[in-house]
């Protein structure tokens, strides 16, 4: 045979957490685009999404199904109330001159690293720094046979999962009039308030939007790793992060491709190397993109592609 | 007329300082003032009280001051955001500990060493990455940073992994060995002093100036004749080489390291500092170091609240005081009339402006 069965798992096992860094990268890129800011409190909302599905799950033991549309809404609330928090107060000047300006980017940035310090020792205090199981009803790791290769019902679903959000985000961002103001904010916000776009309305559904996938994605590495701790967000938010710029900061079928590279070549690495080293594949897969192709994969400036 | 004494009524008061207290008056008073809080002031906290505790904060303040000034110097001063910072100072840590464990040699030859070795992985670093500009470059200095991290953790035959080196000696210089808290506190003392002043006159020069340009405009820089790649190559190496300086004094202060002491949240530590206290404000630099290790050390009475603090406070300093707390145009003006030539008064107390 050529493909090793067990090869071929790894390359399904990494397209599922490619798909988990795909939702996050989704939110990054629909928040860099409309912003031009990046949002390092991303992955907290990822934490809030499994915490939360966890409250629900010992709290009411609610059926699979009415998990998602409770962690849906828990991810538009947070989005919405980050960008109250970390993000508005810094739009409060709106002349050209603080909009380009450096230090007005950078406090921007540094304010959401502030609040997702804050709302992760927040978490800390609440639920403890270990790691919490997820009651064992509702793990995602029944293995599903597919031929000769067996796959955890959890991929499935993260699969399944995925596939659903990025249609409805595709329906969104084309077809319906609110995508139409996003696509219009991200591409030029002045111009998009000129022509009458209540940017301030759109900046914040996007943020809903970008949160509710994050959170989704949460929950759903929560239910198939079987364990969550305040801290999971970090490691993923920067995986998507990574994603995101090697996919060209504003393209989303870039970041998606991306995450899904990353996710893949993490997952074979693993096969050739010990489990410590595979986070050097990301980082140098990004500083390779970077200084081959300055301006991501799927950005702008082409030239070199 | 002489061209180059400007008209009175251009100049605004408040920038001219009293004829009878000349620059030269004020700069003596205020590196007076400086040298004695450091050297006077802390040393004499720190016998008082007799408390290791209190000595152990006034070194990490003193490494931070260093670092968080050579973040000044490539973030601020030249505009290149670098959050991998955290990693270099890891570097400079590791080269200071092996050379020092491994080989045995003796503090003044692994201080500078640590220092080029983090300046020449700098140098690696920054040659293919200089051509990215803004987000991206950062974004790089993220990826080499954690790159840099794996390596220091999982390397275990050079770096001994997650169990960290121990046992490495403490500063010594022929012979004299900084083995009490106050010796050692004074040598690390003097030597971010002298980090701060090399620093100082870089920033505060022509050559400052050079890098301010390439800051706010790289294509306009160039076209005035400023080397910008060079220049921006130069920044991040001094920067490289401070935070590896910076390194060795915390691991031959603190005996013991690990890959953990220099992690993502270090390098974000760091550029809090520098824009806490001012985008591209040396003064700032130092004011915001002190201010981010004294807070959380004030505030552990508050036991485990206090990285919310922390946080808490990081975000109303950032939300109140957009440009830091020394921003950069009060600190330059500051820092030119009390410390410059360049603000000094002729005879009949109008400052002379810069020649």
């Amino acid at each position: 045979m050529v493909f090793d069965v067990f090869f071929l798992q790894q390359v399904i096992n990494g397209l599922s957490i490619g798909c988990v860094y795909a939702l996050m990268a989704i939110g990054f890129t629909l928040i860099f685009g409309v912003l031009n800011v990046v949002n390092f409190a991303h992955g907290e909302v990822y934490t809030i999404g499994a915490f939360v599905g966890l409250m629900v799950i010992t709290a009411m033991a609610p059926p699979l199904l009415a998990v998602v549309p409770l962690v849906l809404a828990v991810g538009a609330v947070s989005g919405v109330g980050l960008e109250r928090i970390a993000f508005r107060p810094f739009r409060r000047f709106t002349d050209e001159a603080s909009q380009k300006s450096r230090a007005m980017r950078e406090a921007t940035l540094l304010s959401s690293l502030a609040v997702s310090i804050v709302t992760r020792e927040i978490m800390m205090h609440i639920f403890g720094g270990d790691m919490q199981g997820i009651p064992s009803g509702y793990l995602l790791q029944q293995p599903v046979a597919i031929g000769p290769i067996m796959v955890a019902s959890g991929s499935l679903v993260i699969f399944a999962t995925s596939a659903v959000m990025l249609g409805a985000l595709q329906f969104l961002l084309y077809r319906t009039q609110t995508g139409l103001g996003i696509r219009a904010v991200s591409n030029n916000q002045l111009g998009a308030r000129y022509v009458g776009i209540n940017t301030d309305r759109t900046i914040v559904t996007t943020f809903a939007v970008g949160s509710m996938l994050g959170a989704t994605a949460g929950i759903l590495v929560g239910l198939y790793d079987g364990a969550i701790s305040p801290h999971m967000g970090f490691a993923p938010g920067v995986k998507a992060f990574v994603a995101m710029v090697m996919g060209g900061l504003s393209s989303i079928p870039g970041a998606v491709a991306c995450a899904l590279l990353l996710g893949v070549s993490e997952s074979i690495a693993t096969e050739f190397l010990s489990s410590g080293w595979k986070d050097l594949i990301t980082y140098s897969l990004l500083v390779i993109t970077l200084v081959f192709f300055p301006q991501g994969l799927f950005g702008h400036g082409r030239e070199r592609a | 007329m002489d061209v180059n004494v400007p008209d009175a009524r251009l100049m605004p008061d408040t920038l001219a300082p009293p004829a009878a207290f000349s620059g030269r008056g004020r700069r003596f008073a205020w590196t007076l003032l400086l040298l004695a809080v450091a050297f006077g002031a802390v040393p004499a906290a720190i016998v008082g009280t007799g408390s290791s505790y209190l000595a152990q904060i006034a070194i990490t303040t003193m490494i931070f001051v260093i670092l968080s000034a050579s973040l000044n110097h490539v973030t601020g001063t030249a505009g290149l955001l670098s959050i991998g910072h955290a990693a270099f100072y890891g570097i400079g840590a590791y080269a200071a500990a092996l050379l020092s464990t491994r080989l045995g040699l003796p503090f003044v030859v692994t201080l500078p060493a640590a220092g080029l070795i983090a300046a020449l992985f700098g140098f690696l670093v920054a040659l293919p990455t200089m051509r990215l500009v803004s987000i991206y470059f950062a974004v790089a200095t993220l990826g080499i940073g954690e790159m840099i991290y794996v390596v220091l953790l999982n390397w275990v035959d050079v770096t001994r992994g997650p169990m960290g080196i121990r046992g490495i000696p403490p500063i010594s210089l022929f012979g004299w060995q900084a083995d009490t808290l106050l010796s050692r506190y004074l040598a690390v003392a003097v030597i971010a002093v002298a980090c701060v002043w090399v620093l100082h006159r870089l920033t505060h020069s022509y050559y400052g100036n050079a890098l301010r340009a390439l800051r706010e405009d790289d294509q306009c820089a160039d076209s005035m004749g400023i080397n910008v790649e060079r220049l921006k190559i130069e920044s991040f190496v001094v920067a490289t080489f401070f935070a590896g300086i910076a390194g060795a004094l915390l691991a031959h202060t603190s005996a013991y390291i690990a890959p953990d002491n220099f992690r993502f949240m270090e390098s974000i530590l760091i550029l809090a500092m520098v824009v806490v206290g001012g985008l591209g404000s040396l003064p700032g630099a130092v004011v915001g170091a002190l201010f981010m290790i004294v807070l959380p050390e004030a505030l552990r009475d508050i036991g485990d609240y206090r990285m919310i603090a922390v946080g808490a406070t990081m975000f109303l300093s950032i939300l109140l005081l957009p440009k830091g707390m020394l921003a950069e145009g009060t600190a330059l003006g500051f820092v030119r009339r009390s410390f410059s030539r360049g603000w000094a008064t002729i005879a009949g107390g109008t400052p002379v402006g810069w020649k």
